[in-house]
């Protein structure tokens, strides 16, 4: 465990230095931005409408005993917009984009590509690593921006077609209670979670054992670390903004 | 009829995997040992990853909550609301995630290296029902372990609550107690234990097809782990939609 960290801590510093002296390879940045942007983003966007709905039907029951029906898009905008489109939108991005970069890494590390890599004296930091981390911080705020709209979008057709609520207070609540802040803390969370997952999978990815076992156990503490990591930074950033 | 193994990947394949698995469900013995084997090991991997998650996601609930609630002067009602948010919603969803990002892709990857390495098909030479010994067990193990996670998931999620709302707030402890069940009933109980048992179903089901049907080398591992923790969080997400509007829009 210690040894984890030290060495995460070891590959964290290598990319940051690498990102500052070496050129950065702007065309692979944008490679890995489009990829994991395009890859993602039907996945994404299934996962937040169910979360919408499914926000929209449980704050509906929820409000109900209490008497509070017009204050169901309130609820569904502030829980979505503040805390489960980032926190989602994380998790779903370090189980697509966080797997596929543990899994190649991996691949290319059993396959001692990345020992080829180094022999041909490129910098693996600078030509794997750097341009995932700088092409998700590019692809994960735009997604998440992406699924906050359609996270509201879908919670309002639910309300209107499914519970039979006023459609228009339902809008009227849930943009009313928003605030440009929310909109900026959610970028931000969503800046930091796609900068954690890429660091970890690729680190993950970096430390795999030999074997097809190897791939698939990196790949797997891949994703498990990096969901866990954006469950606990999440609180940070909550606690650090909103309290 | 031809056999599981050498049909070519598709919805027909997918189903008959089901169903010859659901076939052997109800007919010849199940390895109790080895289902109580898989169960401790996705216990024992998921738990912590688990605790992890919810613990914070409680503690975020209980602050957005307590910002909300001050407005009104209803603190007294988080502890209700943390209880039903975790219990119905926060607590399914998260600990069905981690169980499949955690114990539903190390059964992906298990399987998958034992395709890879051709120990699937030695099973088969020497006449050992590979669905029956490999995977049926671990499919329901799936199906037991993730509402007990579920339950853990729970008693993180309302401790969590209980830090940020009592011990960083300043909350009075004997209120967050007394309202925890105010708005919760029965129906969230026993509703929440049987969409997470769903929930493991589809997990199982999908890490143990991705892994029994993995090819491609060591890159065509970590592609069914991939897809494993990919399509089983939306096919649990769908899942929950269509649960949630059964049970609760029935109910009174």
């Amino acid at each position: 465990m210690s040894g984890h960290v030290r060495g995460f801590a070891r590959f964290v510093g290598r990319t940051a230095s690498r990102a500052w002296h070496h050129p950065i390879p702007t065309g692979k940045v944008w490679e890995q931005a489009w990829f994991i942007g395009v890859k993602a983003m039907p996945i994404l966007l299934t996962m937040t409408a169910f979360i919408g709905s499914n926000l929209a039907l449980q704050g509906y029951y929820a409000f109900k005993a209490l008497g509070g029906q017009s204050l169901l898009g309130m609820f569904v905008s502030l829980a979505g917009v503040r805390e489960m489109a980032p926190l989602m939108v994380a998790a779903m991005t370090a189980a697509k984009a966080g797997t596929e970069m543990a899994s190649q890494l991996a691949v290319m590390r059993i396959r001692e590509q990345i020992d080829a890599l180094e022999v041909m004296s490129i910098d693996p930091y600078t030509w794997l690593v750097v341009p995932r981390c700088l092409g998700i911080l590019i692809a994960l705020p735009a997604l998440t921006m992406m699924c906050i709209l359609t996270l509201i979008g879908t919670a309002w057709l639910v309300t209107m077609l499914q519970l039979g609520e006023s459609g228009p207070q339902f809008l009227h609540t849930a943009f009313g209670a928003l605030t440009g802040q929310d909109l900026w803390i959610a970028l931000f969370k969503a800046a930091v979670f796609g900068l954690l997952i890429s660091l970890i999978s690729c680190y993950c990815g970096f430390r795999s054992k030999p074997g097809p076992r190897g791939v698939g156990d990196a790949t797997n503490a891949a994703v498990v670390t990096s969901a866990v990591v954006c469950a606990v930074v999440n609180y940070l950033i909550s606690e650090w903004m909103y309290a | 009829m031809t056999r599981l193994a050498s049909m070519s990947p598709g919805l027909p394949r997918a189903t008959r995997f089901c169903g010859e698995l659901g076939q052997r469900v109800v007919t010849g013995t199940m390895y109790p040992a080895l289902i109580a084997d898989h169960m401790w090991t996705l216990a024992s991997r998921s738990a912590l990853p688990v605790l992890a998650t919810t613990l914070p996601t409680g503690m975020v609930v209980a602050l957005q909550g307590l910002n909300v609630f001050d407005l009104f002067g209803a603190q007294r009602l988080l502890s209700s609301l943390i209880s039903v948010a975790v219990f119905r919603e926060l607590s399914p969803v998260l600990s069905s995630m981690l169980v499949a990002a955690q114990g539903g892709a190390s059964f992906a990857a298990e399987l998958g290296s034992m395709r890879i390495q051709e120990e699937i098909d030695a099973t088969e030479v020497m006449a050992i029902d590979s669905l029956r010994l490999h995977v049926l067990p671990r499919v329901i193990a799936a199906v037991i372990t993730t509402p007990l996670m579920h339950l853990l998931g729970t008693g993180a999620g309302i401790a969590g609550g209980w830090v940020v709302a009592v011990l960083m707030r300043g909350e009075p402890s004997g209120v967050y107690w007394a309202n925890l069940w105010a708005l919760t009933q029965p129906l969230d109980l026993w509703g929440g234990v049987l969409k997470t048992a769903v929930f493991g179903l589809i997990i199982g089901l999908t890490a143990t097809y991705r892994g029994y049907f993995a090819t491609g080398g060591a890159p065509g591992v970590g592609v069914a782990v991939n897809e494993t923790v990919v399509q089983s969080v939306l096919g649990f997400v769908a899942a929950n939609y269509v649960l949630t509007s059964l049970m609760y829009g029935s109910a009174p």
